[in-house]
């Protein structure tokens, strides 16, 4: 059994982790992996609690994990308040989910990003500790691994559990995919860049979530009723974009509208005056139905994935 | 202590692992969350032959508890499990179960109930049942729930009474934790007894008994004999927790009391609250307060003397419940009052509701909790009553949210109104009815209901099933619905529109209401299982009303659990493929020809690989209900997330299912059949095991080596099928 110790200890001898993604990341793999070997390979207990509500691929989502010594009793559950580490699998989840909040002094941060550590502790507003970027997305595709791999990875090297360790329990967990998972872990702990800051008062430790919003029972509409004239699912016009999403191209377009037959997403294709003008990245989620019934006229295709458009 | 082994498990695994261990005989199963997972675990173990159990899917929850009663009446050993409105759907069985004096064990992740729905933890399911007459226990940790499952089933079989195992919601039965079980399942097997204590049995044909008699002035003794169970349960479960420590190490007992023996405020709490308040227990003692929390491992029978033992000397109890009993006592709040007023104590009883909904039970919380005891009443003046609700909140008292959407006018929303022409530029320009949701990329359902609904003019009132579609667009406070919606939980949406329409038609001939509107259920495959009976009813009754159905092949909600229209050998969480089972074990359901018996005026299939085809049928779905008929359409609706396909391709394996004759394109008109599409004729018709490739890892092996006999099977069940349309069609007397 290697000698071990973990990095932070409250005062139940916990530390606790927060890993923050969408559904489908692989958070929560990433989790159960990491609880399996603090358990069956370095003697550790605690627990991991996945957020679980109807989870549906695209959704934000987190996983909440536990660590402390052996013989620690392991009474809470639920997501953990005060994270000790934070694991950012979508850099936009950092506002949309308030992941300061409940952060403690000397917290160690890694984002998946193409950001700077010093532009992440702004979007961030992190009173103190390390943060690590790194790409996963992009190491992810380049092993094609998945990108839960290069955060693990990065978090288990913070964790300080041995690397020899944690690509064994790798490799059995996937042994079809062993080569590639293990090709993300290397990367992911060459690439991380860090920087740690100081408590300088640029940033006050935010107090965890208290679960409040504007209707309460005071102003509620009989019987939980919403009103639809106010509360439409209408996101503001600078809202995030979704993700990945078709590349249009107006000139090569025939207005058939045969794009619109698969599409999910109301308000995805933008129409007007009986022609498409655009693709919305706000509402697309990008299945790419549009770019696969899209036809190839004389002009050309108008919808194409973004890797194969020529910009 | 015999031998035992370390796993990682969640609360719902722990109780897998105890009824794989116990060895049941059989599974009555209905999906529901956050209690799924345990009976898709038993049947991963079945498939794999590591259990050998009659494993059944039920239409719904009364079904699946009834084969339940069915399999312990016949004798054996038969367990369910179950979560909120899941349990109240099995209530009319659950006391019977009591009544007939059946040893059946049932898991119940808790869930509150409610509406608005909400799918996290609360002890309203818990609380429904107190009075059912079923031994009670409650499980705090992962560990707790597969050991009680054990001891549950012993005492059970020990009194003749069902025997209930509550453990909370997402807080444990998603909860993953190190624990400990038994090496060798004998060891289990043995506790339990291999087989159960001799009963009555059905099956005993050489003396033959009649269960379930009507019975008139004698039903009270039946009531004095539950009673009497209850007092000998409580006699016999010491000894059984004595057996189950000395065999395991781990001591349960009629309550777990952790703190100071002579605390001045106890705070009593069940279940994983308990667990976080032990925290605050250490913590405030290490200030100098005397404090314990109780919390009942045994519910009932209700352990009056140990609870008097454990409570009567502390002047201040907090009772802290994840339910509530409106205008009125709480229930556990009342039942403690009763056993201290009983003895002659007058101890300060303090009520509090928490933790509804999923709300998280921190140390923090009952340390707020505890100080609210030693405290009062000098406490701030909300907090200032012995009854209240903690983690509650006002709103803002000047939130004012302004519009952002205007209501649709008939006008804007007519656009195909006596057109024969379908033209997508036109049609591209009808305002969404339903705004932007949360779905998956590439899910089927939205984009059938975009395309229906542009064919669909002026007025429009949308009730939806519980399922995918509701979920992901309804997420309060916003809404994706400009139009009037309802979701009047799992199956009742079409019985629900008939209530709805028939006030309209009221209001509309008493000149009250002068709108003109449709009315469009939309329901997934699941809710037309579960709610079959209702369907049919507003097809039997010919309300004019539209009824959509999704089917993805599933209940996708709960994450792909088997429904009847998936395909003979489909992969399901809970239809697992391996040595000893082969996905599921029937032929896909037909509900358009279920539904051709109720000689409904309108019924039909489409889908998007025909978009002509769709929206053609909407307008006379339309029209028909216009004419004061009842319609039905079913959408072949791929699911990328539980299919495990490609979303890009989600359009084309409609195609396939269509050209394949799985899924033909057809309506029936007052009876006449019509086929919209022949690819046949056409020349287009491709084998099925084409379809099996593009669909995704649920099907992927259908078209293996290994299933080619299945594969055959389906192939020879779609053409009888397409056969017998293709004559139907030929022939209107048909």
């Amino acid at each position: 059994m290697p000698d071990y110790a973990l990095p932070y200890q409250d005062d139940l001898g916990f530390t606790n982790i927060l890993m923050s993604g969408l559904g489908g990341d692989g958070a929560n793999m990433a989790a159960k992996l990491l609880f399996k070997i603090a358990v069956e390979k370095l003697n550790l207990d605690g627990g991991y609690d996945a957020k679980y509500g109807s989870e549906k691929t695209g959704t934000p989502t987190d996983v909440s994990i536990r660590l402390c010594p052996l013989g620690t009793p392991v009474r809470e559950s639920g997501p953990t308040r005060r994270p000790h580490m934070l694991s950012v699998f979508r850099d936009k989840l950092i506002a949309s989910q308030g992941l300061n909040r409940g952060l403690q002094a000397s917290t160690t941060v890694m984002v998946n990003t193409s950001r700077s550590p010093a532009e992440i502790r702004e979007l961030l507003k992190l009173h103190s500790g390390r943060i690590l970027t790194l790409d996963a997305t992009r190491i992810a595709l380049e092993t094609k691994s998945r990108m839960n791999m290069p955060m693990l990875a990065i978090l288990c090297a913070q964790l300080g559990f041995p690397a020899e360790v944690v690509k064994a329990a790798i490799a059995a967990q996937w042994p079809r995919a062993q080569a590639a998972n293990l090709a993300a872990f290397d990367q992911a702990v060459g690439q991380a860049t860090s920087a740690t800051f100081e408590p300088d008062a640029a940033y006050p430790l935010v107090e965890p979530t208290t679960i409040t919003s504007p209707i309460g029972f005071a102003n509620m509409l009989n019987g939980g009723a919403i009103d639809a004239l106010t509360h439409l699912n209408i996101p503001a016009p600078d809202a995030e974009p979704l993700g990945r999403v078709p590349v249009f191209t107006l000139e090569l377009c025939s207005h058939c509208g045969l794009c619109l037959v698969p599409c999910p997403e109301p308000g995805a294709i933008v129409w007007n005056d009986k022609k498409m003008v655009a693709i919305n990245p706000v509402y697309c989620k990008g299945c790419m139905q549009c770019v696969e019934i899209c036809p190839t006229t004389k002009r050309g295709k108008a919808l194409v994935e973004p890797e194969l458009a020529v910009v | 202590m015999l031998e035992q082994r370390t796993i990682i498990s969640s609360g719902n695994e722990a109780a897998a692992h105890a009824i794989i261990d116990i060895g049941y005989d059989g599974e009555g199963y209905y999906p529901i969350t956050p209690s799924s997972e345990v009976g898709e675990y038993v049947n991963r173990a079945h498939a794999q032959g590591e259990i050998d159990l009659s494993f059944v899917v039920g239409t719904s929850e009364l079904a699946a508890i009834s084969t339940v009663a069915g399999m312990a009446i016949a004798g054996g050993r038969a367990v369910d499990v179950t979560s909120s409105q899941g349990l109240l759907l099995k209530a009319e069985e659950l006391p019977a179960l009591a009544g007939l004096g059946l040893p059946v064990v049932l898991n119940l992740a808790t869930r509150d109930i409610n509406a608005p729905l909400n799918i996290k933890n609360g002890h309203s399911d818990l609380a429904a049942t107190l009075g059912w007459g079923w031994l009670t226990f409650l499980a705090p940790t992962v560990q707790a729930v597969y050991d009680l499952n054990i001891i549950a089933l012993k005492i059970a079989e020990a009194v003749n009474l069902p025997a209930l195992i509550a453990y909370d919601g997402f807080h444990t039965s998603h909860a993953n934790r190190r624990i400990k079980v038994f090496e060798d399942r004998q060891v289990v097997r043995n506790f339990v007894g291999p087989e159960p204590p001799p009963r009555l049995s059905i099956l005993d044909v050489r003396h033959p008994h009649t269960f379930g008699p009507y019975m008139n002035d004698d039903l009270i003794n039946t009531k004095v004999l539950l009673d009497q169970k209850m007092d000998q349960a409580l006699r016999l479960l010491p000894k059984i927790f004595d057996d189950y420590a000395r065999m395991s190490g781990r001591r349960y007992g009629f309550l777990d009391v952790y703190g100071d023996a002579d605390a001045e405020a106890a705070l009593l709490v069940l279940n994983s609250a308990a667990e976080a308040a032990k925290v605050a227990v250490d913590r405030l003692r290490r200030e100098g307060k005397r404090v314990k929390v109780v919390s009942p491992t045994v519910l009932r029978p209700w352990p009056s003397d140990t609870l008097l033992q454990a409570l009567f000397t502390a002047d201040r109890i907090m009772v802290a419940e994840r339910v509530s009993q409106y205008g009125a006592g709480n229930y556990l709040a009342n039942e403690i009052g009763a056993v201290l007023q009983r003895s002659g104590n007058n101890n300060l009883i303090l009520s509090r509701t928490y933790g509804i909904g999923g709300l998280n039970f921190y140390p923090e919380d009952a340390d707020y909790l505890f100080r609210l005891a030693l405290n009062f009443p000098n406490v701030p003046d909300h907090e200032k009553r012995w009854k209240g609700y903690y983690q509650a909140w006002a709103g803002e008292k000047d939130y004012q949210p302004q519009p952002v959407a205007t209501a649709l006018t008939k006008e804007e929303t007519t656009r195909n109104d006596g057109k024969e022409k379908i033209d997508l530029k036109e049609l591209a320009e009808m305002p969404h009815r339903i705004a932007k949701h949360a779905s998956c990329p590439g899910c089927s359902t939205f984009a059938n209901l975009d395309m229906f609904l542009r064919g669909i003019d002026g007025h429009v009132v949308l009730f939806f099933n519980t399922g995918c579609g509701m979920v992901v667009t309804t997420g309060y406070p916003s809404t994706s619905f400009r139009v009037p919606y309802f979701h009047n939980l799992f199956h009742n949406a079409s019985s629900t529109a008939t209530g709805v329409m028939e006030m309209y038609r009221r209001f509309r001939r008493q000149g009250k209401l002068n709108d003109e509107i449709t009315f469009i259920v939309v329901t997934g495959d699941g809710g037309d299982d579960i709610g079959m009976d209702q369907v049919i009813g507003a097809a039997l009754r010919n309300d004019p009303i539209i009824v959509l159905e999704y089917d993805n092949k599933g209940y996708m909600n709960t994450g792909g659990q088997l429904c009847y229209t998936g395909l003979l050998g489909q992969r399901f969480t809970n239809a697992n493929v391996g040595p000893h089972q082969r996905g599921k074990p029937q032929h896909h359901k037909d509900i358009v020809e279920i539904l051709r018996g109720t000689h409904a005026p309108y019924l039909f299939q489409a889908g998007v690989a025909n978009y002509r085809d769709l929206i053609a049928k909407a307008r006379k779905a339309q029209k028909m209900v216009r004419e004061g008929n009842f319609v039905f359409g079913r959408f072949f609706s791929p699911c990328p997330l539980n299919w495990g396909a490609d979303p890009k391709v989600g359009f084309r394996i409609v195609d396939k299912a269509v050209k394949s004759c799985l899924f033909p394109l057809y309506e029936v008109e007052h009876g006449k059949t019509k086929l919209n599409y022949n690819p046949e004729r056409a020349g287009l018709k491709i084998p099925v095991k084409e379809l099996f490739t593009s669909m995704g890892s649920a099907f992927a092996h259908l078209a293996g080596e290994q299933f080619a006999d299945v594969a055959a099977e389906i192939q020879k069940e779609v053409d009888r099928r397409w056969k017998r349309l293709v004559e139907m069609d030929a022939n209107p007397a048909l």
